[in-house]
């Protein structure tokens, strides 16, 4: 009669799977009864087995990582009011004084920098390199592509007559 | 106290830092294990308390209140901070996988630990930890961790009771099944009361 009844409490510890329970509760609060169940259970279902093996782990690892609390420092208040004081500090300057001091820098960069190209491009080419039309002209890229009979370009007559004139000066 | 300081009595609201920096720190080395992180966040908490004491109503003690902002305040600074590494087989190391074993082997009995293994439990800790978003941590390390009831985390978080719940179930799913990958990946698979292997 005994037999029977553990075998049909056995029966019913089979069928129902305990990793809803292991989720539920923290590992920790488990009452004796519930952990035979859990045990019991585990002996024939592989899954709560496991589940059960890292419910274990997990809830030893997590009182570990609670072991190593950070207790203040010495003085931890001055170091508070001395932020704070900063922080009041940063607080009470105009918001334009402050944007000015982050960005006042790039600011001010970037204005000497416009001021220095505008200076070479207007002020300085003019002053020191003074160019003629004629000259500017002469080798515009017009003259250059356009005018193919170049002034410079001799005659046949004036070749006959240099080349015969030098043999008369040697004669 | 509370009043002095919210009338901008310096020194009262050093005393206040003085009395509740203990409660303050606690709270941020749930979050953090590094001491200069858990400074900052600390300093990070009393200089917002000083800015929000004008809200405090005193309905509630300081001590809650401050808690609040300290949770609210870390949760923060993790959620902008957020980068959560997937756990692979390599990250076991041989010392993290005796700590483990240790742990298997004496779980009726609390084994007892060395400094430098509370070290290895504690960096496994941050690590599977990691894998959880900063919400599920926080319930799952004051239910699961520091025994404290969900009203105890719904108070000190603002959230309702029943999304404290919610929390801390998801976050033991998520934090056994990153176990079992941690340990299926390392080859162990011991048996608890012995399975017989006829998974359902």
């Amino acid at each position: 009669m005994v037999k029977s009844l553990e075998l049909e409490v056995q029966s019913a510890m089979k069928d129902e799977h305990v990793i809803e329970m292991l989720d539920s509760v923290p590992f920790g609060s488990l009452s004796k009864e519930q952990l035979t169940v859990v045990e019991s259970h585990g002996q024939v279902c592989v899954s709560c087995s496991n589940a059960y093996r890292t419910a274990i782990l997990a809830s030893a690892v997590m009182k570990e990582r609670l072991q190593s609390a950070v207790e203040p420092p010495p003085f931890f208040e001055t170091r508070v009011l001395a932020g704070l004081r900063e922080q009041q500090a940063v607080e009470n300057v105009p918001a334009l004084v402050r944007l000015w001091k982050s960005a006042g820098a790039l600011v001010s960069s970037m204005a000497v920098a416009t001021v220095a190209l505008a200076a070479f491009s207007f002020a300085v080419p003019s002053a020191l390199t003074p160019v003629s039309d004629q000259t500017a002209s002469a080798y515009s890229a017009e003259s250059v592509i356009l005018d193919q009979s170049g002034d410079d370009q001799m005659t046949y007559e004036q070749v006959l007559s240099t080349m015969y004139s030098d043999d008369d000066e040697a004669k | 106290m509370a009043r002095q300081a919210q009338a901008g009595d310096e020194s009262a609201f050093a005393e206040i830092v003085r009395r509740y920096s203990p409660r303050v720190f606690s709270v941020a080395s749930r979050f953090f294990r590094q001491r200069s992180s858990v400074e900052e966040a600390a300093q990070e908490v009393f200089l917002k308390a000083f800015t929000q004491l004008k809200s405090f109503e005193g309905r509630g003690s300081l001590e809650g209140w401050l808690t609040r902002i300290a949770t609210n305040t870390c949760l923060n600074i993790l959620r902008s901070a957020k980068r959560r590494p997937e756990l692979t087989v390599s990250d076991l190391t041989e010392d993290e996988n005796k700590w483990l074993d240790d742990q298997l082997t004496n779980v009726a009995s609390e084994p007892k630990h060395s400094v430098e293994q509370h070290v290895i439990a504690a960096d496994l800790a941050d690590r599977v930890l990691a894998v959880l978003p900063p919400e599920d941590q926080l319930a799952l390390l004051m239910i699961d961790g520091e025994d404290a009831s969900v009203k105890e985390v719904s108070e000190a978080t603002g959230w309702s009771e029943s999304k404290v719940k919610v929390r801390a179930f998801r976050a033991r799913k998520k934090i056994r099944e990153a176990m079992e990958k941690l340990l299926s990946g390392n080859g162990k698979e011991p048996r608890i009361g012995g399975a017989i292997g006829n998974e359902r």
